[in-house]
């Protein structure tokens, strides 16, 4: 791949790696997310995906993916990763399989399996150095089977098993992923492919965890309109809410702050998971308690005073 | 003992619909039992719900393989294999579909033994509503074809809807277009609601080896195959004088399924677009509309 930086939309990749006829709901914010990894890694790499909303992808006998593809339990994908880069590793080494045939092994999960279940393995996979990449497609809540809370649920969003809001704040999980200091660890959003685009290039040239978060809209889970799945992506970003950013052996930096934060109930009051903050009767001490959690955590980059 | 069973896309309101008629029901003093079966997928694709209904005790359990009356919640499902929406309809029997189209032309186009009954739910939802959820009122036609009162009808919506919906207004809404629904109708003569014991179907697999049972994949990207092009309601639809080949709508796109054509200009996979509208709503120059009805041939109806 060439190193020249990607500029704009044009400048993507043609390609496509994930092909239609899936039974993603329409509108997921995560499908959009994956077609753009997959026009990014290429085809040849080994999916391995814990349970979750896309181990539906693949359903005998259609794929959606040119690659292969590995279905693990929820807790254990990047150990079933690690199988496979050995697998690969011992062929390469005894020259069954040419260098230029090797393949990335890509470990595909949802925020249930990112931040609860599948943590430990997770953690003991980055600890060993494995080269591998993670991209967790994250709706903050189990939603595949209809949406409970995860450690991933934002303060104050409705979920099945909270009803009335979470009350406990959202787990850091690229906090927890970056104090290994990994190679390369990025947040991404689908409603910025550019430079959802670089950060993947800038990962190639690493060896060991190359890890992504990608915070996704969910129509169903998040009681939105398929159709405004790119524009709430946006507004997460625009308000502070979902932070863009990578970090390279442990160090954080932001590919991209807002000019002007939007204020973050423009993000919340599209969404039916929050609308218990708006009717019948505004809650304004939980809708400035979101603010301050927002305000904070740019204080903290001195990126906001 | 009455069986019913609902067909419609997840998220159209299938399960609730089964519910509605379900609690109204019971509210007439019957047993009742509703339940939904989903598939591994998800909003869009084919489900079904089932609903019996009877004065006295109900035996039976599990799917309905021969209801006395079946919804039909998208005309599209009416041709959809894995829908088979109209498997064990018997002469008997009511199908009620929605659709704009008349009894007559589905009777005709579908051999359908049934008495059959339309109704454009979808068009109603959108005027009345502003949706195209149609729980509420594919729950209200089934009330009105098996003969349930409108008291019971309207009690069990508000029930249904008041642990989902918030929104008092909405909820109005709801009731006043699932009432005009239940008024479209007229009830039709249905067999008693005695109870009867079915016999029982246990459906036993076979055993097979693992070869067999455990199948691989190995064909590339064979999910082209499956098409998922009539989950929609509505379809973008591009204007190519206004469109400038920004490239927006494709890099926006969840499917992939807008490529371009020789001109440049973006062209959409009407056999896989699932009607997200993510297209129509991120395209700068406002070149995408959104249309319901079938699929003309783009070039010639842009070329006018
Ligand atoms: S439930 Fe949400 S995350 Fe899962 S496929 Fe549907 S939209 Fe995507
Ligand atoms: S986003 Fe609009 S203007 Fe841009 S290519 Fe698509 S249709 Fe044309
Ligand atoms: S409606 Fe959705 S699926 Fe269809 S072309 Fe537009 S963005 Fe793609």
């Amino acid at each position: 791949m060439s190193t020249e930086p990607i500029r704009s939309v044009k400048d993507l990749p043609q390609e496509e790696n994930l092909f239609p006829g899936t039974a993603a709901c329409a509108g997921c914010g995560g499908l959009l997310t994956l077609r753009h990894c997959l026009k990014m890694l290429g085809e040849n790499v080994v999916i391995v995906n814990a349970a979750g909303c896309f181990t539906l992808l693949s359903i005998y006998p259609f794929t959606p993916f040119r690659s292969s593809w590995l279905y693990t339990a929820m807790a254990c994908a990047p150990a079933g990763a690690q199988g496979v880069r050995d697998a690969l590793d011992i062929l390469l080494e005894k020259g069954k399989i040419d260098p230029e045939d090797n393949l990335k092994v890509v470990v595909l999960t949802g925020d249930g399996a990112a931040y609860d279940m599948g943590l430990s393995s997770t953690s003991g996979a980055i600890y060993r150095n494995l080269d591998f990449y993670y991209i967790c497609y994250d709706n903050e809540a189990y939603g595949n089977t209809g949406f409970q809370e995860s450690a991933s649920t934002p303060f104050a969003s409705r979920t099945k098993t909270s009803p009335a809001g979470k009350g406990s704040v959202k787990k850091d999980l690229f906090g927890i992923w970056n104090s290994h200091k990994p190679p390369y660890l990025a947040t991404i959003s689908p409603a910025y492919p550019v430079d959802l685009a670089n950060k993947f290039k800038k990962a190639e040239q690493y060896k060991g965890p190359k890890l992504f978060i990608s915070l996704i809209p969910c129509p169903p889970g998040w009681s939105t309109d398929p159709s405004h799945t790119f524009k709430l992506a946006k507004l997460a970003v625009e308000t502070g809410f979902w932070a863009l950013k990578e970090s390279v052996f442990g160090e954080v930096e932001h590919t991209y702050v807002p000019e002007r934060f939007k204020p973050v109930e423009e993000y919340l009051k599209e969404q039916g998971r929050f609308s218990h903050l708006f009717s019948p009767v505004r809650k304004e001490e939980q809708l400035g308690r979101v603010q301050e959690m927002v305000n904070e955590y740019w204080e903290r980059f001195g990126i906001l005073l | 003992m009455l069986k019913l069973r609902f067909h419609g896309r997840g998220g159209q309101g299938a399960k609730v619909a089964s519910r509605t008629v379900g609690t109204a029901a019971f509210m007439e003093g019957c047993n009742v039992q509703d339940f939904p079966l989903y598939g591994a997928e998800r909003r869009g694709a084919p489900i079904s719900a089932f609903t019996r209904i009877a004065r006295g005790q109900i035996m039976e359990r599990g799917v309905i393989p021969d209801p006395d009356v079946i919804i039909v919640m998208d005309h599209t499902l009416l041709s959809d294999p894995q829908a088979a929406p109209l498997s064990g309809s018997n002469k008997g029997g009511v199908v009620f579909v929605n659709t704009p189209e008349s009894p007559e032309q589905l009777k005709a186009d579908y051999d359908i033994d049934a008495l059959v009954i339309t109704l454009d739910l979808t068009k109603i939802g959108l005027d009345m509503v502003g949706s195209s959820i149609l729980s509420t009122l594919a729950g209200a036609v089934a009330s009105r074809i098996i003969g349930i009162g409108e008291d019971s009808l309207k009690d069990a919506v508000e029930k249904e809807l008041s642990g989902i919906i918030a929104d008092r207004e909405l909820l109005e809404k709801n009731i006043e277009a699932a009432l005009y629904c239940f008024r479209s109708l007229e009830p039709v003569e249905m067999k008693t609601l005695q109870s009867e014991h079915g016999k029982s179907t246990v459906i036993t697999m076979p055993f097979e080896r693992a070869r067999i049972s455990s199948p691989a994949i190995n064909a590339a990207a064979s999910s082209i195959l499956k098409q998922t092009g009539n989950w929609k309601v509505f379809r973008p639809f591009w204007d190519y004088d206004v469109c400038n080949k920004c490239m927006i709508c494709v890099s926006r796109c969840p499917e992939g399924c807008i490529s371009l054509n020789e001109e440049g200009f973006p062209s959409v996979d009407n056999e896989h677009c699932k009607g997200c509208l993510i297209c129509v709503e991120e395209c700068p120059k406002k070149a995408i509309k959104a249309v319901r009805g079938p699929v003309p041939d783009q070039v010639e109806v842009t070329g006018e």
